[in-house]
């Protein structure tokens, strides 16, 4: 018998086949082959991405991929976007800088998505690493413009500054200033988060005129319209920009001078930003929209008339971002003149008021999906529905990966029928074949689970909200959904049958959020005794869950696969099932 | 009861076609937004199919925000004062949490709009200052800490909603279950400023508190 493999080829020649593939899921499988190719992997492997920052600790990635240079982590669950997460929850990224710090000192890149980073983070990661060059902050708290401005002053290499839709604490316009004048490297710049009052505006064009690759600059909100112009002539290179306000008197010579600034960026294909919108300003970016493939206008409160004009300067669109007041008139404009249209958002305007505000209606949606054949991914809220128009809907996009809808007031009927929207959404997940994402709304009973559970076989994210009848309708999801990663769930009442029937389930999956449901305290014992690689935690502000009958039901449950067992920073009203003494059982 | 736990599909009590048959189209059992109180709700949901027919309308009501109709141009910010107390409310006063799903940010774009300020930053003006209110920057958001007194737990209340320290007490006195009584004879309004100093909301007239405020606490006098 031979020894040796089949084949084998020096580990040179593997790490260099090995350095073609990037995605983590082939990674993964390739580290699967045999002992040897999971050696070789882990020592090549360059970004690593981990979904959840509590399902392996920071050692446990540095031991395994020692060499990376690039990390992604994801903290609070993603209903934490709407304040159903309180404070204090977790999700820090202190303890995996400190690993990094020590261990990788050649990292470059640093992803975070809804984690709290504080600016003894930013400090470390400023003194720590010498080749850092980006910065990505997705929905991230808890740090300061002090923070910044270590980044600013100590990384020298530093290409990507993105600080999307943070909470930080403006303390000064300053920060900016600490970009030393021999600083030239900035590619991307995204500080629309800032609220402050003062931007030092002076840093700001010293700043962009000395870095000629700066290719994404995206404004906050209080660099005004006037200033914009100066800014644009220092970056005429520019791919992706985000005005700061776009408001600002109408005088002749402030407009001509911002409309040619913008003439003259030739390779602007995305702009965002809008502010405050004065129409008479908008005209002025006509010039650039011909070659625009993306669109932000959610914060631009202009009407429909406006926004049609405008959309039908953009031929090349592929992604449009807009609140509902561009109504189903404006969204017929955009499926009779943007045929590559891929993703659309519609926000609302008025999202507490109880009566619609503007005539957006089922009606925009269906024109969308019928004049815009390629399109993928809808974010579409409004106030009616109807089984007919999802089910047309469905069958015009075939091809969508993203769906989702939020009818704004809960368990709204099919406004023609009155019957829930079961089929409608029944229709989505049958036609829509490679659907990674759904959310639900409406009125909605355990027969749309039933519907989804059968159909949706590529489903990763499922949303629901005030839905089903009973256990039925989680059983369905549970049970059917085989590429299910990530379920949320508030308000629908799901309890323990489907939850424990299903446990095993949830090791497949990242996470399950369920809040107001009726998911008893019991049960959530008995799940966690049952299963040790999955983290049960309770949240609950009313206090210890002890402190009530086991059948009560709990407020908030999290549950997720882990690694690296009970996390240690739990807040006070965040409870784990391991410190019961009752679940020591013979 | 024995819960069943099972690794492999159950083979009862769900055969996933048959029952829905029997209950017809639509049953909505109506109770899922008040999961929370202590009623042991999970017991009703045994086998799931008990004969319980209580029907809700169709479309229930969750928020009722607006009892004096809107109609666009009469938005008088001061309205806001009447519906928190006619709406219907859960989590003490602060209405639907996280429904319709909406960021944050956007809430605040969306005071802008109602209010037609040019500039609503008035909880950009919170966010400065020392962090004995927890490590949390507040610079786009319209929430803040409120903690009693000898209660371990803080709360966090949505500031955009209220237009006067009447309306922000009543809504604390039902969040934090104080009577009137109680409220006149041993409570006052704290809060911290951007500086980090702790001031009487009292000495303060309602602006300088809402551009000036970090968090509040409730107080023993």
């Amino acid at each position: 018998m031979h020894k040796k493999m089949a084949f084998s080829f020096p580990d040179e020649v593997l790490e260099h086949v090995f350095s073609f593939i990037q995605s983590d899921k082939d990674r993964n499988s390739v580290s699967l082959v045999c002992k040897s190719w999971y050696e070789i992997e882990r020592w090549c492997r360059r970004k690593v991405f981990v979904g959840n920052c509590y399902a392996v600790s920071p050692r446990m990635v540095i031991k395994r991929f020692p060499e990376f240079r690039s990390i992604e982590l994801k903290g609070k669950p993603h209903f934490a976007d709407f304040n159903l997460v309180p404070d204090g929850w977790g999700g820090y990224v202190f303890p995996w800088i400190v690993e990094m710090a020590g261990a990788v000192p050649w990292l470059e890149e640093i992803k975070l998505k809804r984690m709290v980073v504080t600016d003894e983070s930013l400090e470390l990661i400023a003194k720590s690493f010498k080749n850092f060059k980006v910065l990505i902050l997705s929905s991230c708290e808890g740090f300061s413009t002090d923070g910044l401005a270590a980044i600013a002053a100590s990384c020298k290499n530093l290409k990507e500054l993105d600080l999307r839709d943070c909470e930080v604490d403006d303390l000064s316009g300053h920060w900016l200033s600490h970009f030393p004048d021999t600083y030239t490297s900035l590619v991307a710049l995204n500080i629309s988060c800032l609220g402050s009052d003062e931007v030092s505006l002076s840093a700001l064009e010293r700043l962009v005129g000395r870095c000629t690759s700066l290719k994404t600059l995206r404004l906050n909100r209080a660099v005004p319209l006037d200033k914009v112009a100066n800014i644009l002539r220092r970056a005429p290179q520019l791919v992706e920009f985000g005005t700061g306000t776009y408001a600002a008197e109408l005088r002749p010579d402030v407009y001509s001078d911002f409309a040619g600034a913008f003439s003259s960026c030739k390779e602007l294909k995305s702009l965002s930003g809008f502010w405050d919108v004065v129409p008479d300003y908008l005209p002025a970016i006509y010039p650039v929209c011909s070659k625009l493939t993306s669109l932000n206008l959610s914060y631009a409160t202009i009407q429909s008339p406006e926004l049609i004009k405008l959309v039908s300067h953009c031929p090349n669109l592929q992604r449009l971002l807009v609140l509902d007041y561009i109504e189903d008139s404006g969204l017929e404009a955009l499926a009779s003149s943007c045929k590559d249209l891929q993703e659309l958002r519609v926000f609302p305007s008025d999202p507490f008021g109880v009566e619609p505000n503007v005539s957006l209606t089922e009606q925009g949606l269906v024109a969308v999906s019928s004049g815009c054949p390629k399109l993928q991914s809808v974010l579409y809220f409004c106030r009616r529905m109807s089984n007919e128009a999802l089910v047309t809907v469905a069958k015009n996009c075939p091809n969508f990966t993203r769906f989702r809808l939020c009818i704004i007031e809960p368990r709204t009927a099919d406004y023609l029928t009155l019957e829930p929207l079961d089929v409608g959404f029944g229709a989505i997940v049958q036609y829509c074949k490679d659907l990674q994402r759904l959310s639900l709304s409406g009125l909605l009973t355990d027969r749309v689970f039933e519907y989804i559970g059968t159909y949706a076989k590529k489903l990763e994210m499922l949303s629901v909200a005030f839905a089903g009848d009973s256990d039925l309708g989680l059983h369905h999801v549970l049970s059917g959904c085989e590429s299910l990663r990530k379920l949320e769930i508030r308000d629908c009442p799901f309890g323990d049958k489907a939850l424990l029937a299903n446990a095993a389930k949830l090791e497949t999956m990242r996470s399950l959020w369920m809040s107001s449901c009726a998911v008893s305290f019991g049960a959530c014992k008995l799940l966690a005794q049952k299963m040790p690689r999955l983290n049960v935690e309770v949240i609950d502000e009313r206090g210890p869950p002890d402190s009530r009958p086991e059948s009560c039901s709990v407020d908030k449950l999290y549950i997720y696969r882990t690694v690296a067992g009970s996390r240690f920073d739990m807040p006070p009203f965040v409870w784990t099932m391991e410190d019961d003494p009752s679940l020591q059982l013979s | 009861m024995e819960l069943q736990l099972g690794l492999a599909l159950p083979t009862t009590p769900f055969s996933p076609f048959g029952y829905e048959l029997k209950q017809g189209p639509f049953h909505n059992n109506g109770s899922c937004s008040s999961s929370s109180s202590s009623s042991g709700g999970s017991n009703k949901r045994r086998g799931g199919f008990d004969e319980d027919t209580r029907v809700v309308p169709k479309t229930l009501r969750l928020l009722l925000w607006n009892t004096n109709q809107r109609n666009g141009e009469d938005d008088d910010p001061n309205d806001l004062d009447d519906h928190s107390s006619s709406a219907i409310l859960k989590n003490g006063g602060e209405g639907l949490v996280g429904w319709p799903p909406v960021k944050a940010w956007r809430k605040k774009l969306r005071r802008h709009v109602h209010n037609g300020r040019a500039n609503n930053n008035r909880m950009a003006a919170a966010a400065a200052g020392n962090n004995s209110c927890g490590g949390r920057a507040f610079s786009n958001s319209t929430y803040v800490k409120v903690k009693m007194e000898g209660n371990a737990i803080a709360r966090k209340i949505d500031l955009s909603v209220h237009r006067s320290f009447e309306s922000l007490t009543s809504t604390l006195k039902r969040m934090f279950d104080i009577s009137e009584e109680q409220w006149r004879k041993s409570f006052k309004l704290a809060y911290q400023d951007r500086e980090g100093d702790w001031l009487l909301a009292e000495d303060v007239p309602w602006r300088t508190f809402i551009r000036s405020l970090k968090c509040i606490k409730l107080v023993r006098s």
